[in-house]
């Protein structure tokens, strides 16, 4: 008979061992799904493999997975703090809503001085997806809502909202009835700092830093992970939780919301509908691929950025729909998982 | 407003309701067993992909078959997961929320559909190969009892599937409430260690409901697509699992209640078709299309006021792994 | 005699890591007896008994039931031998009502479960024992008392022969007390065997027709009770005449540390666990709080420490006034708490020694500034207290969930009894049963702690379960009864006895 005994302590090379055994298991068992479903599997891995070749595609991977990367190391404040945020996806949405809004602010009525408008939008972006984060957050600490579920709900409501603005209000006059926003001037997008990619790797690494520093060093990141580990000792150890709560998942949201503010400023140079293709939700996917450590996941995130990148790949080469991709995301999500449970358990063969 | 007007909300709302209907009568066994299918969703979407392409290729009852086999072997995937390796269910819940609708939307996809169908039923002429919408469930209005007012066009003028999930209701709450099996499920989402001491096998229970609740998931999105809205879009299902997930809450994990719960949010959405029909909202349809959320929202918080939640608590187990301590 | 036993353990053995908690231990039951299992906390009855409920595995030794060789490998296995048992925490459904616990899994209820069969049913099961539970209603509702007739009712249906009570009159008033016995000789009566586990002699004297006497996992006598004395019992039980004897320095009171007023704090049920307590401690003074278990001694001290709202009445710390403050600004204030089940509520597992020794210290000025945290001075300060507490580990970067429950509780002690860098000692220790589950060394390790920050002034509130301990160890002793003080004295004023009285009468005698 199989017995689970449960494992206190693990090196960390046994852990990654798992990670990237469970990796390899994703492949396989997505290769064996699609094969059935009559793709031709080795096309499918090769134009995979050739995004992260082919210096071009992998700089596109880069550029693709800013967004995934910032919403991830938000999740990591989040999801160390036990608040299960499934909400990066509508507040990145509200990240490029402020964003855009500063812009129109500025444009219309010429409110904000050309030179701070980057600083403006960051800052907006931040709060814009900080509040939405604290949405859930407030009711869970006053109210004890779940959170998985009103976070879930607010990214339908975050995308509903941005389809408002771009068919409505701030429907570009001169977008020929595109429902588009007016392009950004170019001192409000991220061109203006430099290549775009370059300026947002700067931004990823200075965030996955502050992050860093946050758990490693600060009161408040220790309060924080404290209360995800035991919310009981937390409360014993006269910690704030609910004060901590609402820090942190604002500063979860804000990361999110800068994710946005790159979306609409580096990406796209203007606001339009369903801009995001799931960054959020992949985002949830990077954060427990790496354990929530935040330098990993800057490599992670360029992992999956490739995986997007593939996606348009794999609409012209083999003309897959773009959801193959989200197929293989979530088999890979799912390995993951079980990785986990080989990290907590040691599966022993016992005579009984 | 004609009684006319009226009837026709209501028939809309019971169409409507359905979906959520059956969705919730799986999820609320697996909840009452402890386990949260946050997976619903994806199991829907794919519910609905598979029934509009076999329906096209063999027709309704085999579809809903399909449908529900595949619901099963998700269900499986769930309880595997969750219940033999104990991992959480949330992030399994997410991760099959995700698998399920990369898949739907993959399957259904004018190029794979194309060489599913021809491979499932070589026969089918080219138009079957290109349809954009799957033929509907006939409606099969009750002689007598489709002509009362009110409840006529509300509960009698269907299709039999809304027959059946009306009739699935009360029995379902009569298993769970009124017999030993629903007693098992229930001890076993409140305190499974006690539960297992008495001699009830935990994990056949709960493999039980997990699947269950697939299959009911999955029968809930083949509906959707063949009783309701019989165009495919990606993401047909538009978070119609989560807030079938947030009406099981309200409806206090009874399948009686779930019944109120499902027309509730089942009346909202045709509310919406109505208001734009009406002009309401013409300029900004988006606000009357979050109207469900904001009020799963709303109702959720609500809920968690303390005075409510002391008459109606979760299962005690919920979303809480079990193994037995040594 | 050539009456069967009921059940017969021979030779049991079971080791746990560092323990072996039964010694070839023998015992039996006969049909109409009820059999009290006396001893010690961690004399190894429970452990015993689990094995016999089949929660664990021996790991040698026989046991027979009705002269038949059995192997019980869970509690199902035990159940349908005709073995039940009572748990001192009870096992029931609070949402559930009382005739849908009583038929869980029972067999002869049926597919569709008759309401009306199964409620009269549970209602003959009550008349015959003089019970008076509604069977609809739902558990929550009843008292303890009642959830503990409705767990008795589970393994009545059940038509179980061999009841194990486990430690059942330690959450009961003393009618309710007098109801069970009076229950358990009808049971017997009716040719059911009992087995009482108590540590209680006088509980044992009543009820029991025969007596085994555990102490340190063996079976030191087994004995008719008509043939021995309380005296003798309690030297069997305890191995030397005096528990223990404690060097208690005279140490010269301070001033008040501790003045609670009037103190109303609700249980976690909604219904008033303190009515009225006033209570104050001194520097340098022990101060006992003596009381039946569940009568309101665990809800004070988390008021006390800040961690239960006080609804009413005030708390001083050193003249100012606290009350409602918060934990953390008491940790400040210098209030140490170590609670009950300290491993679970006072150490995170999976983070690292350092980590759970900075749960106290993290918000020092000695050891962070405005923002950040000096884990390199906390890394210094955690291997000295590593040291002096001889906590088993390598280096305060050890996961604490790889240590054992008696080093994690020397971790609790150490950060709630040590003193920051600059040799500030706490003000007030609140020790809620700080030696419970401990040996004999551990414990006295415990009790030289205590003493020691009695002779730097600290004032200590302690509860324990073991009264001998607070008379031995306090200066002062309050004892609580259904949330109400009912009396107070010095500790030479009482006996054992008397104290015990008070306990039970909730007044003073």
């Amino acid at each position: 008979m199989f017995m689970l005994e449960r494992r206190m302590d693990i090196s960390r090379k046994a852990s990654s061992l798992f990670v990237l055994l469970s990796l390899l298991l994703a492949f396989f068992v997505t290769g064996l799904i699609f094969h059935l479903l009559g793709v031709d599997v080795a096309q499918f891995y090769s134009t995979i493999c050739n995004v992260f070749i082919t210096p071009a595609l992998l700089l596109q991977a880069v550029f693709r997975s800013i967004p995934i990367i910032l919403a991830s190391l938000g999740l990591v404040v989040a999801f160390r703090m036990g608040f299960w945020n499934i909400g990066a996806e509508g507040q990145i949405y509200l990240g490029m809503i402020a964003a855009t809004g500063i812009v129109i602010l500025h444009v219309s009525y010429g409110a904000i001085p050309a030179s701070l408008m980057l600083v403006a939008m960051g800052v907006a972006s931040f709060l814009a997806g900080g509040a939405w984060c604290l949405i859930p957050a407030s009711l869970k600490v006053r109210l004890g809502v779940n959170e998985v579920l009103t976070t879930l709900m607010l990214n339908y409501i975050a995308m509903l909202f941005t389809d408002y603005l771009v068919y409505g209000p701030w429907r570009d006059p001169e977008g020929w009835g595109f429902a588009l926003s007016i392009p950004f001037p170019e001192y409000a997008t991220l061109k203006y700092c430099g290549n775009p990619s370059t300026v947002g790797i700067v931004i990823s690494v200075a965030v996955a830093g502050f992050v860093y520093f946050l758990f490693k060093y600060t009161k408040l990141g220790f309060t924080l992970s404290v209360l995800g580990k035991s919310s009981d000792v937390a409360k014993y150890a006269g910690m704030q939780a609910g004060r901590a709560t609402l820090l942190g998942s604002i500063i979860s949201g804000g990361m999110a919301g800068l994710g946005g503010l790159y979306v609409v400023s580096g990406m796209m140079g203007r606001l339009r509908p369903r801009a995001s293709p799931g960054y959020g939700y992949t985002a949830i996917i990077v954060a427990m691929l790496v354990q929530l450590n935040p330098w990993l996941i800057l490599p992670a995130g360029v992992f999956f950025g490739g995986l997007l990148t593939a996606g348009d790949a794999l609409q012209s080469s083999l003309r897959l729909p773009f959801s193959a991709i989200t197929v293989f995301q979530s088999v890979i999500f799912l390995c993951i998982i079980l990785a986990e449970f080989f990290r907590r358990y040691r599966v022993v063969l016992r005579r009984l | 407003m004609s009684l006319e007007w009226v009837g026709s909300v209501l028939a809309g709302t019971t169409s409507v309701g359905v979906v959520y209907l059956l969705g919730s009568l799986g999820e609320i066994y697996a909840e009452r067993s402890g386990i949260l299918n946050l997976g619903l969703e994806g199991i829907m979407a794919l519910g609905a992909a598979t029934s509009f392409i076999t329906t096209i290729a063999w027709g309704h009852a085999v579809a809903f078959f399909v449908a529900g086999v595949l619901g099963i072997l998700m269900g499986l995937l769930l309880a595997f997961f969750t219940v033999s390796l104990r991992l959480n269910q949330i992030a399994v819940g997410l991760a099959i929320t995700m698998l399920g609708s990369g898949l739907s939307g993959f399957i259904a996809f004018p190029t794979t559909r194309k060489t599913i169908l021809r491979a499932l039923n070589p026969e089918l002429p080219s138009t079957a190969l290109e349809a954009q919408s799957a033929p509907m469930l006939p409606s099969a209005p009750l002689p007598f009892l489709k002509d009362v007012p009110i409840a006529g066009p509300m509960l009698f003028n269907h299709n039999p599937v809304v027959y059946v999930s009306l009739i699935l209701a009360p029995t379902m709450w009569f298993l769970l409430f009124r017999t030993s099996v629903g007693l098992k499920i229930r001890s076993v989402g409140e305190n499974p260690g006690m539960a297992d001491a008495l001699g009830i096998n935990v994990f056949r229970i709960r493999y039980l409901t997990c699947m269950l609740s697939g299959a009911f998931s999955a029968m809930a999105g083949a509906y959707l697509i063949l009783g309701f809205q019989p165009f495919w879009i990606e993401g047909i299902t538009g978070g119609r699992g989560f807030i079938t997930l947030s009406l099981i809450i309200l409806s206090a994990w009874s399948p009686l209640r779930a019944v109120f719960g499902s027309l509730l949010f089942g009346g909202i959405e045709v509310l919406q078709y109505r208001l734009q029909l009406f002009g309401f909202g013409a300029a900004s349809p988006q606000f009357v299309l979050m109207l469900p959320y904001a009020i799963a929202v709303i109702t959720l918080s609500l809920l968690s006021i303390e005075s409510f939640r002391k008459r109606i608590s979760a299962p005690a187990a919920l979303a809480k792994p079990y193994y037995r301590e040594e | 005699m050539s009456v069967t036993p009921l059940v017969e353990l021979r030779g049991i053995v079971k080791r746990f890591p560092n323990v072996v908690a039964n010694d070839r231990v023998d015992f039996s039951l006969m049909p109409g007896e009820v059999h009290a299992l006396l001893g010690e906390n961690a004399a190894g009855k429970t452990t015993l008994m689990n094995i016999l409920y089949g929660l664990y595995q021996p790991d040698e030794g026989e046991i027979y039931v009705k002269g038949k060789r059995v192997r019980i490998r869970s509690p199902a296995d035990s159940i349908r031998l005709g073995i039940g048992m009572v748990h001192q925490s009870f096992r029931l459904i609070p949402v559930h009502t009382v005739w849908e616990n009583v038929v869980l899994g029972l067999k002869e209820a049926g597919f569709v479960l008759n309401r009306k069969k199964l409620t009269d049913m549970v209602k003959k099961f009550c008349e015959e024992y003089g019970w008076n539970i509604d069977p609809n209603a739902r558990v929550w509702q009843l008292s303890v008392g009642e959830k503990q007739q409705v767990e008795l009712l589970k393994l009545l249906v059940r038509r179980a022969e061999v009841l194990i009570l486990d430690e059942p009159t330690s959450v009961l008033t003393p009618q309710e007390t007098k109801g069970l016995f009076k229950a358990i000789r009808t049971m017997a009566k009716s040719g059911k065997g009992i087995i009482f586990i108590t540590h209680k002699l006088e509980e044992a004297l009543e009820v029991s027709d025969r007596v085994t006497v555990m102490r340190k996992g063996r079976v030191v006598a087994t004995k008719p009770t008509g043939e021995v004395t309380a005296e003798e019992l309690a030297n069997l039980m305890i191995g030397r005449p005096v528990l223990f004897k404690i060097e208690k320095p005279e140490v010269k009171k301070g001033g008040i540390v501790l003045e609670a007023k009037g103190l109303k704090v609700m249980g976690d049920r909604g219904v008033l666990a303190l009515d009225g307590v006033n209570l104050c401690a001194h520097s340098g003074e022990i101060v006992g709080i003596a009381g039946i278990a569940g009568n309101g001694q665990e809800e004070l001290m988390e008021a006390l420490a800040g961690l239960r709202r006080v609804e009413a009445g005030k708390v001083f710390i050193d003249g100012e006034d606290v009350t409602n403050k918060g934990a953390g600004y008491l940790i400040g204030k210098g209030v140490s708490y170590i609670p009950p089940e300290s491993t679970r509520w006072a150490i995170v597992r999976d983070m690292r020694l350092v980590e759970n020794i900075a749960l106290k210290f993290y918000r020092s000025r000695d050891f962070s500034g405005m923002l950040r945290i000096d884990w390199h001075k906390l890394f210094e300060f955690s291997r000295k207290l590593i040291d002096e507490y001889g906590i088993a580990a390598h280096s305060p970067s050890t996961l604490a969930g790889t240590l054992s429950g008696g080093n994690l509780q020397r971790v609790v002690l150490a950060r709630e009894l040590s003193a920051t860098q600059d040799g500030k000692v706490p003000r007030l220790i609140l020790a809620a049963y700080p030696t419970k589950g401990l040996d004999v060394a551990a414990t006295e390790f415990v009790h030289s702690l205590l003493l020691k920050h009695r002779s730097m002034g600290s004032a200590i509130v302690f509860l324990s379960e073991d009264l001998e301990e607070i008379m031995m160890l306090s200066d002062r002793i309050v004892v609580i009864s259904k949330g109400k003080v009912v009396g107070e004295f010095l500790s030479k004023e009482k006996t054992v006895e008397e104290v015990g009285m008070m306990m039970l009468k909730g007044s003073a005698a």
